[in-house]
């Protein structure tokens, strides 16, 4: 298994596509999470604020208090999510693309450390992107605190531990449902697109619709998103009242477990395509 | 089944002789309708190099793959090394390079094979030597998608021989190379091909197959149909004669004592006889009243039995 992860690792890191995402996903981060919003509400003068709107509350969520939900809200199924599924989708989609699989196997490891040296590969790699992710935030809730003259009051590190663990998490299950979908279609470009349009518009959209009605709380509950957001709403929401995501109907606990049997499903899934099928 | 002297390695096979690869109804089917491996019994022998020759679509790359755990047989059975196809302690002992070289085109050549060598579990330093020996050395940090054919090629083979394998199976490495290429390829063939390593090659190209390989198996449609040393492929010696009027001299011929085998082969006779007897049987023709313009020596080319036992389908 050592062997497999060190290959899979030196794969990962020396891969321009990584990095890409990297920037990708901290570009989203910084400029979504901050820039935009700083931009915008930073220069209404309060007199001049629709009525009703605070700039000051949207600012305040900004500040290093909150950039534990504020970068967190970055892993959505609309923003890190496509990210980590890309990521997924490519470390496990190329081998068949490029024919590489074949090289791989025919050097020694079974198919099932093969993949599952991957997963660990990628997952050391998620976690990185989520600590880059984290600290990309913590930079920009800095600056934004300094610009403001307003003090900085950072979260506890147990807080943030728990939140690099849940950003881990909810990236796991996305890119191991890429992977999955790699898998099932043996290359990249469907397994992306499927992806993107299950991430985009089942979860995205047709969560959203279901919020709207109690009777589809039981299948609400079974959406990654719906779990990740119960996750990422564990840790607060920044946004000023009425304009942050819905009340989550999952507890944490359960949210927890939910997302990890998905995580693992998706892997068992990916294994088993890999050890049944033909490599041709 | 012409020209053939032995087949199927199974049936006239010393006891105990040792086997690197040994196969038994190896059969591969695609659906219901597909055979692309059918029934097929191989024995690659230590220490040989063992041309695997038919033309193109003939099952030799779907017998390989099956060979190396890549793909599962429908029926049949597989020994390499001794160890089940694909086993991680089989493989450990194989190097391989199957249809075209596939490599990561973002990593050099260098890292490539760093990867692979992490996957084989052998030490690093391997990776120089391996480099080394397929004359790479030089262009080792260049990225893999800027290699010429010819380059990714040999890094397919260096990568074969990262475990220094007691079995390397090679599957028409020298596809798409230029003729000097080619000529590269051969003669790294044949000096990987020294010693005790066996090599499997597969191949198209009769040629490569005459130059470099010790035996010979010829397969068609996924069968064996003929396997043994090229010279046995070639069949028995004989003569040619080109003799007027041709039907009479057939008559003749075929009748004559010692003849073995009489046909008329682009417009001359072709007689399985021994080379010694033509000055007897020129005057045995000639008193018949058969007017003899040539006789000489003759025995099939490679390219005449392959197209004999693969029924001249393209190659």
């Amino acid at each position: 298994m050592g062997a497999s992860f060190s290959a899979e690792f030196l794969k990962l890191r020396k891969r321009p596509s990584t990095w890409v995402l990297a920037l990708v996903w901290l570009a989203l981060i910084v400029l979504l999470g901050y820039i935009l919003t700083y931009a915008t509400f930073a220069s209404i003068p309060e007199d001049a604020a629709p009525p009703g709107m605070d700039p000051d509350a949207f600012l305040q969520t900004l500040y290093p208090e909150n950039v534990l939900s504020n970068v967190l809200a970055g892993f959505s199924s609309a923003g890190g999510g496509p990210v980590a599924l890309i990521l997924g989708a490519l470390a496990v989609g190329s081998e068949y693309s490029w024919g590489t699989l074949k090289t791989v196997l025919t050097q020694r490891p079974s198919r099932s450390r093969v993949l599952l040296g991957k997963v660990f590969a990628l997952g050391l790699v998620l976690v990185g992107l989520v600590v880059l992710a984290f600290v990309a935030g913590a930079t920009a809730s800095y600056v934004v605190s300094r610009l403001e003259g307003v003090a900085a009051d950072w979260p506890s590190a147990g807080e943030i531990l728990r939140a690099l663990a849940v950003g881990s998490l909810i990236s796991a299950v996305w890119t191991a449902l890429g992977a999955f979908l790699a898998a099932l279609f043996r290359g990249t470009p469907l397994a992306i697109g499927l992806g993107m349009v299950y991430a985009l518009l089942l979860e995205g959209v047709v969560g959203t619709v279901l919020v709207s009605n109690e009777d589809y709380d039981p299948y609400r509950k079974f959406l990654v998103a719906e779990n990740a957001n119960s996750l990422i709403n564990y840790f607060g929401s920044a946004a000023p009242e009425g304009l942050g995501p819905p009340d989550s109907i999952v507890e944490p606990t359960r949210a927890v477990l939910v997302l990890c049997a998905y995580a693992v499903f998706f892997v068992v899934l990916a294994v088993l395509l890999l050890r049944r099928r033909d490599v041709t | 089944m012409t020209a053939v002297t032995s087949k199927n390695g199974g049936a006239g096979r010393p006891p105990g002789e040792d086997l690197l690869v040994e196969t038994r109804g190896l059969t591969k089917r695609y659906g219901g309708r597909i055979t692309a491996v059918d029934s097929l019994d191989l024995a690659v022998r230590r220490g040989e190099v063992y041309g695997f020759l038919g033309p193109n679509g003939a099952g030799k790359t779907t017998t390989l793959r099956m060979l190396l755990g890549l793909i599962r047989p429908s029926s049949g059975k597989a020994r390499v090394l001794g160890e089940k196809p694909g086993s991680p302690e089989g493989l450990s002992r194989v190097g391989a390079l199957v249809e075209s070289p596939a490599f990561y085109p973002y990593l050099s050549g260098k890292d490539n094979l760093r990867v692979m060598a992490r996957y084989a579990g052998v030490p690093w330093w391997r990776v120089d030597e391996a480099l080394m020996e397929v004359e790479l050395g030089g262009r080792a940090k260049d990225k893999f998608r800027k290699y010429s054919l010819g380059m990714k090629q040999r890094l397919g083979v260096a990568a074969a021989l990262l475990k220094d394998p007691e079995l390397l199976i090679l599957d028409e490495p020298t596809n798409g190379l230029d003729p000097k290429g080619m000529a590269d390829m051969r003669a790294l063939i044949r000096q990987l091909g020294h010693g005790n390593r066996t090599v499997l090659l597969s191949s198209h190209l009769l040629g490569e197959v005459e130059q470099i390989c010790d035996r010979v198996g010829v397969v068609r449609k996924g069968k064996l149909v003929a396997e043994g040393t090229v010279s046995e492929l070639r069949g028995r010696e004989g003569l040619l004669v080109r003799a007027s009027p041709l039907e009479e001299a057939l008559y003749i011929a075929a009748r004559l004592a010692g003849v073995e085998e009489a046909t008329v082969v682009d417009g001359a006779l072709r007689l399985i006889v021994d080379p010694e007897r033509a000055a007897e049987i020129n005057g045995k023709l000639v008193s018949a009243g058969i007017s003899v313009s040539e006789l000489r020596p003759a025995e099939q080319s490679l390219e005449e039995v392959f197209l004999e036992l693969t029924g001249r389908e393209t190659i």
